[in-house]
């Protein structure tokens, strides 16, 4: 984990939670600008698995090894998911579904920070 | 008023409308429970196997729960008042017998302190669960013509 690409992560979930639970106050389905958005989030999600995954790779060991790998494969799966669910009925609680996902990340990315010590 | 008869609207699928952000919060708690039973049976089935093995059991309540309010077909959704009911009466048995007697339980599960470690979500979706199973539960044939 890298504390930058952490919080860089955190702060696009965020953005991402906060606009889908505005599309659906506004009762609108996602926009197209919104679903590149979470594409976008999903692809800085990734590299960050990727990279602490390689990290995991080359001998960093943290103290809950399991959960950490269990965080880095899980949290990859959460947007492509939500955003299948979201599509396949496209109201306003498309952008809930959104928003909870994103929200999901932005909590896994700050339990990974917590989880990233070395034993 | 007008003699002509509105159609009774028809309940939406459980899938349906707010239907579709419950499953979504359900499918997460599957994916989040379902996996953190599994590593801690794995990796350290001998520090608190009850607690493990309850993280599993809310797991699998969670992921039937998801599949069975996502189909919502009738007979899925016999199923999903199941495994709501179960996941219900679970949050609050567990959430109970983890503050009386916190010794059986020395690593926490979904269900601790009525789910405290995420948000007290786990206490609220069961309860969301069976208000939406009501609220979308099919009428039955005629009795929407007799209204008067």
């Amino acid at each position: 984990m890298i504390a930058g690409l952490a919080w860089t992560v955190s702060a696009l979930a965020l953005v991402a939670m906060c606009w889908g639970l505005l599309t659906a106050v506004l009762d609108k389905p996602p926009g197209k600008a919104q679903l590149l958005y979470a594409a976008g989030l999903e692809l800085v999600v990734v590299v960050q698995s990727v990279i602490a995954l390689v990290r995991l790779g080359t001998g960093f060991r943290p103290v809950e090894l399991a959960t950490t790998i269990g965080y880095l494969v899980g949290i990859v799966v959460l947007v492509p998911v939500a955003w299948f669910w979201a599509n396949s009925e496209r109201t306003r609680f498309s952008g809930v579904v959104l928003a909870i996902a994103a929200a999901a990340v932005a909590a896994m990315t700050f339990r990974l920070l917590v989880l990233w010590v070395p034993r | 008023m007008s003699s002509v008869r509105e159609p009774e609207p028809t309940p939406p699928r459980t899938s349906s409308g707010p239907g579709r952000a419950l499953v979504a919060v359900y499918g997460l708690f599957a994916l989040a429970a379902t996996s953190r039973g599994v590593t801690q049976l794995v990796t350290q089935y001998a520090e608190a196997p009850l607690a493990y093995v309850l993280s599993l059991v809310a797991g699998i309540v969670y992921v039937v729960a998801t599949v069975t309010l996502a189909r919502g077909t009738a007979t899925s959704r016999r199923v999903a008042l199941v495994a709501v009911s179960v996941e219900l009466v679970g949050v609050l048995a567990v959430g109970t017998l983890s503050l009386v007697d916190p010794a059986a339980f020395p690593r926490a599960t979904v269900w601790s302190a009525y789910g405290i470690g995420y948000g007290f979500v786990p206490l609220v979706l069961p309860v969301l669960g069976l208000l939406w199973l009501r609220r979308t539960r099919p009428q039955p044939a005629g009795s929407s013509a007799t209204s008067e």
